[in-house]
């Protein structure tokens, strides 16, 4: 605690004296260009597939919540997947999910804590299936990103730790921008959980500034949008 | 006699950076093709130059209040359940890691990417406490098993070709030889994943901390750093105190520029956002989670009106890679963990007088001011360290110096008005300085010439004959009248 107090009167001490330098700034603009809620969605959504693919994201396409699970079966075979761990939905009710790859099956690895068994334990076997499946919280047109929350029912390690890994967003939830994305989550998520936007695979550029995929997390990252209606 | 840089160190480390070809090509490699992605993304991204002033104005804003906001952000990481350390130096945040590791009795500590870990010297620290350290950004987990320091901020392999890391690779890990990258990576995923499994205690970085809300955010490409914070059982971040910012809101502006300036990305593959510990019924997440805020030297820093400014950085490593002085040298040639431009301010300041010389490795060309993404002025604070470093050893007398360098181009001036004249002295000179002369360059000249190879700087050789450019021009030359002196001896 004093070495705390030291440390804060240090910085009083050296803040006595003012900054020198500091340029004038221009005032920074705006852009909001103006537009019809629905041709506003779709346009964010076409961006938000070009720069998705531009980071090397596979986009599944937009699809009504009831054509989700054909969808997440379909890729799970086109992997050749043997176990999928999948988390609660936020928007989306993700059980018919589970209960169509048990179906097609495959083991499902439910991180939903009520139906959580007790060893080995869960972060384990997320570790060890073939696909993560959850639901981000927001998704960020303009870079093509992911925000996922980790919850009890919707772990990290869902996002991190198998091979491959879909993320599926609802329409409504895609912002524009990294600001319209962090202002619509609030602070509360970022104090209570754990936060992460993710931009495509994991990847590295640390051999002769070459991109390689995978390094650490997901080598694969797809995503899918949900648009009732 | 030190005003200057000095023989030791910096001087004959950069001789062999510079000797090293094969080095700079890897370096030209390197650096060149992050310059092209930089200029890329910056192209199509308009807002580029206001989110830059945008975050400038924070960051002014926030090293301007860092007493209020470090307050807040130590309650605030509290509240959320976070074990807050504040080290005056590198030793107190070296004791403190090492003692929350060895109560927590993990033998192994695995290492997301932190140049302020590297600062603190913490690797050698853990080692010396039989704990075994694991760094898991691929560059770092490379310099790690080569045993050398990193050599860039961002690209600590930089120095390395795919074949170097072949080698290692197939010496370290015992793997075939390859050089292929994905081949090289995939055997470093495997074994990294295993002690990501196992160990008890990882260490990262921070990139920024919200005062406001009490979250530290790292930003990486690989995961590593997203695997740090998620597994483990305990979390050990260090950051220093000028990383404060003061909203959530905030971050939206550095995010913009970060990754464009630093590796040519829009956006980095993964900003984690952490808190505080896991909740009760997380199935992952840290169960234990400690905050190590660090000044070792950042409060002098912040005293000093014109340094203060340095504070801003926010290490994408983007001022290395346009210099001029580091594309010729390397990282390793600044013996410190920061190199380039901007470690050529901030090392001085945290290591003293070891890295006093490193102000004066600039040729002041500005291009590093130019890049960077919160409009750092390097050179003016480089010329604001040597002006220190100088008033700090009163043997040289600058003002005197000032009016004799004065006179001396006052002198050179009034001889250029008679070119004949200047030719057959500089002739004269060529002549005398001969001996003097090795493959084109002078290291060493006597008399008052030697003020300026004395500390280190070389001088192109002096030629008695002018350059010809075409037989004509050579002729009119010798019609001249003037023998060189060449011919006379």
């Amino acid at each position: 605690m004093s070495a705390f107090h030291k440390l804060i009167a240090r910085v009083r001490t050296a803040l006595e004296r003012p900054a020198e330098s500091a340029p004038p700034h221009q005032a920074a603009g705006g852009i909001a260009p103006p537009h019809a809620e629905a041709a506003r969605r779709a346009e964010l959504a076409s961006a938000f597939a070009r720069e998705f693919a531009a980071v090397r994201g596979e986009f599944l396409g937009i699809h009504a919540p009831g054509e989700i699970p054909a969808k997440v079966v379909e890729l799970a075979r086109s992997l050749n997947a043997l176990a999928v761990a999948v988390g609660a939905g936020v928007t989306l009710d993700f059980e018919p999910i589970g209960r169509a790859l048990e179906a097609a099956r495959m083991a499902v690895v439910r991180a939903d804590a009520k139906k959580r068994a007790v060893a080995p334990p869960l972060h384990e076997r997320i570790a060890q299936a073939d696909l993560g499946v959850a639901e981000a919280d927001a998704a960020i047109a303009s870079t093509g990103t992911l925000a996922v929350v980790g919850t009890p029912a919707s772990p990290a390690s869902l996002t991190l730790t198998p091979p491959a890994n879909l993320i599926i967003f609802h329409a409504e939830r895609l912002h524009a921008d990294l600001a319209a994305a962090i202002a619509a989550l609030g602070p509360e998520p970022f104090v209570k959980n754990r936060v992460a936007m993710i931009t495509g695979p994991s990847r590295t550029a640390d051999i002769e500034k070459m991109i390689v995929l995978g390094v650490h997390g997901p080598r694969r990252l797809f995503a899918i949008a949900a648009w009732p209606g | 006699m030190s005003a200057g840089p000095s023989s030791s160190g910096f001087l004959e480390s950069s001789r062999r950076g510079v000797a090293d070809a094969d080095l700079r090509r890897k370096l030209e490699n390197a650096t060149g093709r992050h310059l092209e992605h930089v200029a890329a993304t910056r192209a199509e991204f308009p807002a580029f130059d206001s989110e830059r002033d945008a975050a400038r104005r924070i960051k002014e804003d926030a090293i301007g209040r860092l007493d209020e906001l470090l307050v807040e952000l130590k309650n605030k990481l509290e509240a959320n359940g976070a074990t807050v350390f504040v080290a005056a130096d590198a030793g107190e945040a070296r004791d403190y890691i090492v003692n929350v590791v060895k109560r927590a009795g993990a033998r192994q500590v695995v290492k997301g990417k932190s140049m302020t870990t590297e600062e603190i010297e913490l690797n050698p620290a853990l080692e010396r406490a039989g704990v075994e350290v694991v760094e898991t950004d691929l560059g770092e987990y490379i310099v790690q098993l080569r045993g050398e320091r990193p050599s860039h901020i961002i690209t600590p392999a930089i120095h390395l070709s795919k074949e170097d890391i072949g080698r290692l690779f197939a010496d370290k890990l015992g793997i075939p030889y390859t050089a292929e990258p994905e081949t090289l990576t995939d055997a470093a995923r495997k074994r990294l994943r295993e002690i990501f499994l196992s160990a008890g205690v990882s260490v990262t970085g921070v990139n920024f901390a919200i005062a406001e809300t009490g979250t530290l955010a790292l930003i990486e490409n690989e995961g590593n750093g997203r695997l740090s914070s998620t597994l483990p059982d305990t979390f050990i971040a260090v950051m220093g105190i000028e990383k404060v910012i003061p909203k959530l809101s905030d971050l939206p502006h550095f995010l913009e520029i970060l990754a464009r300036t630093g590796t040519g990305q829009k956006l980095t593959t993964y900003v984690n956002f952490i808190s505080g510990p896991r909740g009760e019924h997380d199935a992952d997440g840290p169960r234990a989670m400690h905050v190590v805020i660090l000044d070792n030297g950042r409060s002098a820093m912040l005293a000093d009106p014109v340094l203060r400014e340095a504070l801003y950085c926010l290490r994408c490593g983007a001022c290395l890679n346009v210099c001029p002085v580091y594309r010729r040298i390397g990282g390793h040639a600044y013996n410190s963990t920061y190199p380039g431009p901007i470690g050529s301010i901030v090392s001085p300041n945290l290591f003293g007088s070891a890295a006093a010389e490193l102000p004066f490795a600039s040729t002041l060309c500005g291009a590093c001011r130019d890049i960077c993404p919160v409009r750092i002025d390097i050179p003016r604070i480089l010329l604001h360290l040597r002006w220190r470093e100088g008033a700090a050893h009163p043997a040289i007398k600058w003002p005197q110096a000032a009016v004799k360098a004065r006179a001396s181009v006052a002198r050179f001036a009034r001889m250029a008005r008679f070119p004949r004249t200047l030719r057959l002295l500089t002739r004269l000179a060529a002549l005398v300085l001969r001996p003097f002369a090795r493959d084109g360059y002078m290291r060493r000249m006597p008399g008052v010439a030697g003020n300026w190879t004395r500390w280190g700087r070389d001088f192109p050789a002096l030629r008695a004959r002018r350059k010809t450019r075409s037989a004509p021009q050579a002729a009119n030359h010798n019609r001249d009248g003037a023998a060189a002196p060449a011919e006379h001896s």
